[in-house]
């Protein structure tokens, strides 16, 4: 009966049906993957060199895109959970003010890339591509790609960019990135939440077993936050012979 | 509890099917009216695989014999793939019938939700975020 309740609840996390934010506590091995029923995870696979082997098709099942707190659902904008830990941005107050005037923060262009985090829960999978000395995300939406490399620690002080510098490596089983160099022009969804050009986002990937990596991102802005902050979300290993595809995002102008 | 299940299950099938698409570039509340549901057949004359949303276009007969060239606004190429969708799934010529919402300018302009292809498959054609809660 339990099984049935944490199988029902976490599929209709993403309708926003299930009260309860799931994601307070972290998977643990072996927790039944509701995306698998009845299938049971294997361990968690080892490169040559003994550190986890995340390759692999990966996607979050959320609805974080739309908004990455707890918000309800409309016509054309489904509800659902929060992924952010407290379920509140610490938003300084003229950045609060900021956020709750659409007009002063317009959206992102909806052809431009999401940035990160957002990248990561997008509702399109992406792939990882993992060598000693980096580690390639490759991610249907918009043809974005991010490498995190491994055989540097400095970051390197190219121009802002939508998805930064990313340098990675790792304590014990948990891949850390650490990301700075973006723009501003991203936003960290659909319902306006937004950051400077300030933001230092630190990556946590943690692999759980086979099927399941635990995502925490830390948010770092002294211009737009009170304080450092977390978002956090499990990520699922696709179905076997599951294939990324091509989003070219088309300007709008050709697309009445 | 049992039924409980069923729910969730039935009412996330078609979300997993048709993982969203990006950016509310445009809202549907603010395009289509989710209380005016409408079915149509008609026969291809195009069909635009692109994002954020592909559009199947159809020249629609009235009773009174005079024909409109409607546009039906569908889920991403990719998601339509994983609903079912081949790139011969629909051919200029094919009379198709599609169930989806009317936009509330009058335009001949659906957002669909449906579409029977001519052999009478239904395949799913809209997603998360250009329809009405399910």
């Amino acid at each position: 009966m339990r099984r049935t309740i944490l199988i029902a609840c976490a599929l209709s996390v993403t309708l926003g049906l299930c009260a309860q934010d799931s994601w307070d506590t972290v998977p643990k091995p072996g927790d039944p993957d509701p995306f698998r029923p009845g299938e049971k995870a294997g361990p968690l696979p080892r490169t040559r060199d003994g550190k986890p082997d995340l390759s692999g098709i990966w996607e979050a099942r959320t609805l974080a895109n739309w908004d990455i707190v707890k918000h309800r659902g409309d016509y054309g904008y489904p509800g659902g959970p929060g992924i952010v830990e407290g379920d509140k941005i610490p938003y300084q107050d003229g950045a609060l003010k900021k956020r709750s005037e659409p007009a002063k923060n317009p959206p992102a262009s909806p052809c431009e890339l999401p940035g990160v985090p957002r990248l990561t829960y997008m509702p399109y999978a992406f792939e990882i591509v993992q060598t000693p000395r980096a580690i390639h995300a490759v991610y249907e939406y918009a043809h974005a790609w991010r490498i995190f490399h491994l055989d540097r620690t400095a970051h390197i002080a190219e121009p802002p960019t939508f998805d930064g510098d990313s340098v990675a490596h790792w304590e014990g089983d948990t891949l850390v990135v650490d990301v700075t160099g973006f723009n501003a022009e991203t936003r960290l969804d659909l319902a306006g939440d937004f950051h400077s050009a300030q933001l230092h986002v630190i990556e946590r990937y943690t692999p759980i077993d086979a099927n399941t990596i635990w995502y925490e991102a830390t948010l770092e802005d002294s211009k737009i936050y009170t304080r450092p902050w977390k978002l956090r979300l499990p990520l699922h290993r696709q179905a076997k012979g599951f294939e990324l595809g091509e989003y070219d995002c088309t300007a709008l102008e050709s697309n009445p | 509890m049992k039924k409980a299940l069923v729910f969730a299950l039935s009412a996330t099938a078609g979300l997993f099917l048709a993982v969203a698409p990006m950016m509310a570039h445009h809202s549907f509340a603010a395009e289509f009216d989710g209380e005016k549901p409408l079915d149509l057949t008609g026969t291809v004359t195009k069909v635009d695989w692109v994002n954020p949303h592909s559009w199947v276009y159809i020249d629609v007969k009235s009773p009174d014999g005079t024909v409109a060239n409607w546009g039906l606004e569908t889920g991403p190429p990719n998601v339509l793939y994983r609903a079912g969708w081949r790139r011969d799934t629909l051919k200029p010529g094919d009379v198709i019938t599609v169930h989806g919402f009317a936009a509330k300018d009058g335009s001949h302009t659906l957002a669909a939700r449906m579409v029977q292809t001519p052999d009478g498959r239904k395949l799913f054609a809209g997603s998360p975020d250009n329809g009405p809660k399910q």
